[in-house]
């Protein structure tokens, strides 16, 4: 062996650590204040082929013969990507990384919008949009994106308690009914701010996404009563329900849908949508604004929202989609469980959750650290 | 020992060498500065930073985040996980000394079968693996159904969402840690050092304790942080076997950083995480330091 090894001379080091600062400055950028891009470049395209689908999604989140279709009958390969939560997905478009299309829910669609991340969508150019806009008045002007001028919806949802059936029997319809006895100690709430936060709001009858402290002090200090009785937060409903750690769950109405795909005997479980109302939400089309190629996303826009390819997407997926001529595909879908239809009356009823002033989401991130540590 | 230090005649053969080994010093450097000492600096300089009203983390100077820290519900969350850390640690050692040993002083030829035997099932991702967990020790799972069948549990028995099952889960995923260098040690260990113990009439118990167990003090010092470490910030095992009074700070920080949509008290979080882990680190490095100044004496 060769003893005598030259350490690397200083400069070499300080060269190369100099090259990883640099890169690393660059990365950082993404935290510098961001400028707004101009109306000009936000303007709509035609909708035409014009490259590939750069597609970025939840997983398993559209049917795959629906993308098989696209891609034969307008020649061009989708090119999948995933996000795992919305606070990825945005940070990645922040960084740069360039999509034709993402789906951001109600409340991420309003961030993007005012932040001028996505590019205008002209109405007349997708012939199937009229299903959605036609006979779902809400979506005309939802509050998220005004006159729906930079997205498109593509499902809605909301919020309820999944529960054992044949365990505990029927429930009284109310939020109230987390706070069961029979339940006590098997009960999981979501583990998700928004939705434990709003369910707190609603059982007291206060704003969904209220930020006035004193107002969250009186969420934290009924959901302070609820906490003993709890198992854990957890958004595995499914799971929890199937193998008995949970006879009662916060749930989403989309998950309970799968459910029923999965479980041998479905009548075992149940769905309500307490009377106090329901959190609603919303996953949108949308079309970011340094898009490579937005003339096909529009083409996928339109694709998607033809009514064969609804019907597949929504028997594949569990989640029902604000499109005129599919709503019995759905309602046959969920048939033991019809309250997780979501119905215009449930999107005017408006319980969204919003978005907060810095100040209001602080003291919404301060009642839910003391709400789920204790 | 070769020791590396600058040839006294670089011009010639030092030219090429030292160009060679910088090429190597490359990666490594670029990897360290890029994704360790800048990420850091960057969650340092998040942590007085601010967010925008689209919730996007800024850089700036803002120190409501530091003040944030005073709330008595993370010094609880913090105290909490360094007490299953501790605990974690603990039985890991109890578990993994006797493995160890018996690894190492009886298995003879298959002493490398038994060890790769006990690292293969690490391989599989220590997420898919706890979640397997959760499913096997539900309520209505496997393990608790067979218990109930014999009549040792009733039907409110549970194993999960327990501080129990958070640390069991923190033990199963880190005792890996422990054994492998505490193994090494012990495969170090001069067997004859055990038999003068006996020979001078120390029975199995005094020379474990006197010979044994201090020759291989370094290990278990080494395996101590290795398990710390990890068992301090993580939230999967909170996550999927603990309940809600077993939230530990890993939790807390994901929350801020996804949920809360709050990454300066995240990095601000985060920070303090490391000074505590930090304190840690020290005291083991002045351990061994002193351990290294009495072998050399």
């Amino acid at each position: 062996m060769s003893p005598e090894v030259l350490p690397p001379s200083r400069r070499a080091v300080l060269w190369a650590g100099a090259c990883g600062l640099f890169g690393a400055a660059v990365g950082g950028c993404g935290f510098m204040p961001a400028k707004t891009p101009d109306a000009s470049a936000l303007a709509p395209v035609k909708a035409r082929v014009d490259g590939d689908l750069v597609y970025f999604n939840w997983a398993d989140y559209v049917d795959p013969s629906v993308f098989k279709g696209f891609e034969k009958e307008y020649g061009v390969h989708v090119i999948q990507s995933n996000f795992d939560s919305m606070e990825g997905m945005v940070a990645k478009l922040n960084a740069g990384n360039r999509y034709d299309i993402v789906f951001p829910t109600a409340k991420w669609a309003q961030r993007l919008v005012r932040g001028g991340r996505l590019r205008r969508i002209d109405h007349s150019q997708l012939p199937h949009a009229h299903a959605i806009f036609g006979s779902y008045d809400y979506f005309a002007d939802p509050w998220y994106d005004p006159g729906s001028a930079h997205t498109v919806p593509f499902t809605a949802y909301k919020t309820g308690i999944g529960w054992r059936r044949d365990r505990i029997g029927e429930l009284t319809g109310s939020w109230k009914d987390l706070w069961s006895d029979k339940v006590r100690g098997k009960v999981f709430l979501l583990d998700d701010r928004d939705e434990v936060l709003g369910m707190g709001a609603l059982a007291l009858g206060l704003d969904v996404s209220t930020g006035d402290r004193q107002d969250l002090d009186r969420i934290t200090s009924l959901l302070g009563t609820l906490r003993p009785r709890l198992r854990g937060f957890s958004s595995d409903s499914y799971n929890n329900l199937l193998n008995g750690n949970a006879l009662m769950t916060q749930a989403w109405s989309g998950d309970m849908a799968a459910m029923l795909n999965q479980a041998k005997d479905p009548s075992v479980f149940g769905f309500e949508a307490p009377r106090e109302g329901t959190p609603i939400n919303c996953d949108c089309y949308a079309i970011p604004w340094n898009a490579p190629h937005p003339g096909t996303a529009m083409l996928f826009i339109d694709y998607m929202l033809r009514p064969e390819n609804v019907k597949k997407n929504i028997e594949y997926i569990g989640y029902p989609m604000p499109v005129a001529g599919t709503e019995k595909t759905y309602a046959d879908l969920v048939k033991p469980f019809p309250e997780c239809l979501v119905t215009e009356d449930d999107l005017k009823a408006d319980l969204f959750f919003r978005n907060g002033s810095r100040a209001a989401e602080d003291a919404r991130d301060t009642a839910w650290t003391h709400v789920k540590a204790g | 020992m070769t020791r590396l230090r600058p040839s006294s005649s670089p011009r010639r053969r030092g030219a090429d060498g030292s160009r060679l080994w910088t090429w190597f010093m490359l990666p490594g450097t670029l990897w360290m500065t890029g994704f360790l000492i800048v990420s850091l600096a960057l969650v340092a300089t998040l942590a007085v930073g601010t967010t925008d009203d689209l919730g996007n983390p800024r850089f700036g100077f803002d120190l409501s985040a530091a003040r944030a820290l005073a709330d008595p519900a993370y010094t609880e969350v913090l105290a909490r996980s360094l007490g299953y850390a501790l605990l974690t640690c603990v039985i890991c050692l109890l578990i993994a000394y006797p493995v160890a040993y018996t690894i190492a002083l009886y298995g003879g030829r298959y002493k490398h079968a038994l060890i790769a035997a006990i690292v293969v099932p690490f391989f599989a991702n220590y997420l898919v693996r706890m979640y397997g967990w959760s499913v096997v020790l539900s309520d209505d799972g496997p393990v608790l159904r067979a218990l109930r069948a014999v009549g040792l549990a009733d039907a409110h028995t549970k194993v999960l969402n327990s501080a129990v099952g958070v640390v069991a889960g923190l033990v199963y995923g880190f005792v890996v840690f422990m054994i492998i260098p505490v193994y090494a040690a012990l495969e170090r260990l001069d067997v004859s050092l055990i038999e003068a113990g006996r020979d001078l009439y120390g029975g199995p118990v005094r020379t474990f304790f006197f010979v044994t167990l201090p020759a291989t003090r370094q290990g278990a010092a080494a395996g101590l942080v290795l398990v710390f470490l990890p068992a301090m910030g993580d939230f999967v095992s909170a996550q999927l076997m603990g309940g809600p009074d077993q939230i530990m700070i890993g939790n807390l920080i994901q929350d801020k950083f996804f949920q809360g949509q709050n990454w300066p008290l995240g990095s601000a979080l985060t920070m303090l995480l490391m000074l505590v882990l930090l304190i840690g680190m020290f005291g083991y490095l002045r351990r061994t330091r002193k351990d290294e100044a009495e072998a050399r004496r």
